[in-house]
């Protein structure tokens, strides 16, 4: 096996197991994790205590138990977090940390059924304004109040802004990745792509840096070659299951970009430089634009990707749209509409984590790919 | 030179056998789907009505919901590029396909030369598909093919959800218990299928000619209703079940003329 097909192979299995990478981890340092549910919470605080944060988005999963306690047209990804709740999968994290930027996560974070302790807090709206930097560093204070007496450390302004360091140079490699995989999909098909980003919500972060910093250098050393495929950016909430990218790759599709709540969403933007930890995390929130879960007057989601579309010589836009997510049906008309307008052909395929049988997004995908 | 276009559907299966890409020799429909008998029946029986074996076939593409599991085709190519294909060769001036099928209801929009330009699919769910028609026929005891002659009827159509099957099946019973005139419940079950599909129709841009194909435009009911919503005349396409079909052998007379270039 290649360095490449190793470092590919290590990362996508720990993003398959989640379970293995804590024990892993409590192992080594004898600490345990942190759940972080979506989406942009301040991770930094919870690696500054020495622990490891833990995404938290769901999975693959029939939905029964969860039926009792959320209505039918809550969205899929959370239909299938309280699911899991709900079977003790989340129980041997210490602590979750649960912001609320949608109406379906606000109404969740009252009524977490696992037996962890819950830190919800809030991202501010009106965010352009100074007082909302204000607001969130506040609340990020009451955060780290908070993890400090649960997991029982001091987490110091110092080890803060080490840990700020640490997550930008990951976000930094990150970006470099995903450029590279641009060029070279046929070794990054679309769901290694997404299993080497994923992992980063299971890894500590310097430890993800190291290994793909080493894929991208293995990557540029290789010589680029002619893809004959067509090449699409994706937005939304997220790409899953695998089975949907597995759709892409059989139609010929590379994922040349995204603009995925899970995915480059969450790097494409670093902390700002400053001394006050918590400020400079709460001014990242104010800087980051073109996201459903951001209030933005100026809706700049649209030219945010025609310019990823641009940049990345894409033939045209994927939609991943979360089945019954407001948030992101309510930003749909309105970027589909400057797609119109630009000539920028889009996809709409539906995100459900319950679904098995995929006949539809195939067939929506293969008619893509013959219109292209 | 003979081509076929084999389109397995969830509810039905058709077969167009097709000359020199312009002449329909035989365009067949057996009202079961994939995963029984209805391929392979349909099949012999386009066959033995053209007169032909399945080795006289220069090429065959298999479309529809069950077109990877069609052994006889030499390539699948989706439904909505075939539709488009089928439609346009039947309907030149057509800019907007409405196709409601058994579980499907997609909207097409066609560029001038007869290219997808967009399109867009219903959701996982049966409301507003030819199953949710199946569905209310049997509570509503009245014949498929006979819904249009009571909407026709109608004085004052009844409200029927649009979101749900379940939920629109128990309110049209309730509606029964109540008096309501079938007529007047059939009209409102095509309004609900209509708004359905004229929400697809709606997100791909509505621009004339609007055609309709599918199993469900032989109910002029569902046409006249998504007519009136679009407040614009549908065209039904002729022949609407095979649409599909036709543009699969389309597709293969072209596929083979090119080689042959
Ligand atoms: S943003 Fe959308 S997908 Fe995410 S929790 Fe809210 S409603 Fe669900």
């Amino acid at each position: 096996m290649s360095r490449i097909e190793t470092i590919i192979s290590e990362l996508s299995s720990i993003s398959n197991n989640p379970r293995k990478a804590m024990e892993d981890y409590k192992k080594e340092t004898g600490k345990g994790s942190v759940g972080v549910m979506p989406y942009y919470a301040p991770e930094e605080i919870i690696h500054a205590a020495g622990f490891l944060p833990v995404g938290i988005w769901g999975g693959q999963k029939s939905i029964s138990k969860a039926r009792a306690y959320l209505p039918p047209f809550a969205c899929s990804i959370m239909q299938s977090v309280m699911e899991m709740q709900l079977e003790g999968v989340y129980d041997d994290l210490e602590a979750v940390l649960f912001p609320v930027p949608c109406d379906t996560l606000k109404c969740l974070s009252q009524k977490w059924k696992g037996t962890s302790p819950v830190i919800v807090f809030t991202h501010p709206q009106n965010r352009k304004l100074e007082a909302a930097n204000k607001f969130l560093a506040e609340e990020y204070r009451l955060v780290r109040e908070k993890l400090e007496t649960i997991l029982n450390v001091k987490i110091t302004d110092e080890a803060l802004n080490q840990s700020i360091e640490t997550y930008n140079e990951n976000r930094k490699v990150m970006r470099e990745f995903t450029d590279l995989a641009a060029n070279y999909p046929q070794i990054i098909d679309p769901k290694k792509r997404h299993a080497i980003i994923k992992a980063r919500f299971f890894m500590e972060k310097s430890k993800h840096t190291a290994m793909v910093k080493e894929l991208n250098s293995e990557l540029k050393s290789l010589p680029v070659e002619a893809f004959t495929g067509k090449k699409v950016v994706l937005t939304g909430i997220m790409a899953e299951p695998n089975e949907v990218l597995d759709i892409l790759k059989d139609n010929g599709f590379a994922v040349v970009a995204d603009d995925l709540a899970q995915e480059s969403r969450l790097f494409r933007n670093d902390v700002p430089s400053g001394t006050d930890p918590l400020y400079r995390l709460a001014k990242w929130w104010q800087e980051f634009d073109g996201c459903s879960l951001a209030t933005d007057a100026k809706k700049s989601r649209g030219p945010m990707m025609m310019d990823m579309v641009k940049g990345s010589k894409a033939d045209a836009v994927v939609v991943c749209m979360m089945k019954f997510c407001d948030p992101e049906e309510f930003d749909y008309p309105i970027y589909y509409r400057q797609f119109e307008e630009a000539g920028i052909k889009s996809l709409f395929i539906e995100i459900d984590l319950e679904t098995t049988s995929f006949e539809q997004t195939k067939t929506r995908v293969q008619s893509f790919s013959e219109m292209l | 030179m003979f081509t076929m276009g084999i389109d397995i559907g969830s509810s039905s299966s058709k077969v167009v056998i097709l000359e020199d890409g312009a002449n329909i020799i035989a365009g067949e429909v057996i009202q079961i789907g994939t995963g029984s008998s209805g391929p392979k029946r349909v099949l012999d029986e386009a066959l033995s009505k053209a007169g032909l074996k399945l080795e006289d076939m220069a090429k065959i593409i298999a479309t529809g919901y069950g077109r990877s599991s069609v052994e006889e085709a030499h390539k699948q190519i989706s439904e909505i590029s075939c539709q488009a294909k089928g439609v346009f060769f039947l309907v030149p001036s057509a800019k907007l396909i409405i196709d409601i099928g058994g579980q499907d209801v997609k909207a097409i929009r066609l560029d001038s030369k007869g290219g997808v330009k967009q399109f867009f699919m219903n959701d996982k769910c049966a409301a507003g598909t030819g199953r949710f028609l199946d569905v209310m026929s049997r509570v509503l005891e009245v014949n498929l093919d006979d819904m249009a002659e009571y909407d026709a009827r109608a004085t004052e159509p009844a409200t029927v959800s649009s979101t749900c099957t379940v939920f629109a099946e128990s309110e049209v019973i309730s509606q029964l218990s109540n008096g309501v005139a079938k007529e007047n419940i059939i009209a409102g079950v095509h309004q609900s299928v209509a708004s359905k599909a004229c929400g697809l129709a709606y997100r791909c841009g509505v621009e004339e000619d609007i055609v309709m194909c599918g199993g469900v435009a032989k109910d002029l009911g569902v046409v006249r209703a998504i007519s009136k919503e679009l407040k614009k005349p549908v065209i039904v396409a002729p022949n609407p079940q095979i649409t599909a079909a036709l543009g699969a052998a389309i597709f293969a007379f072209e596929e083979v003329r090119g080689a042959n270039k």
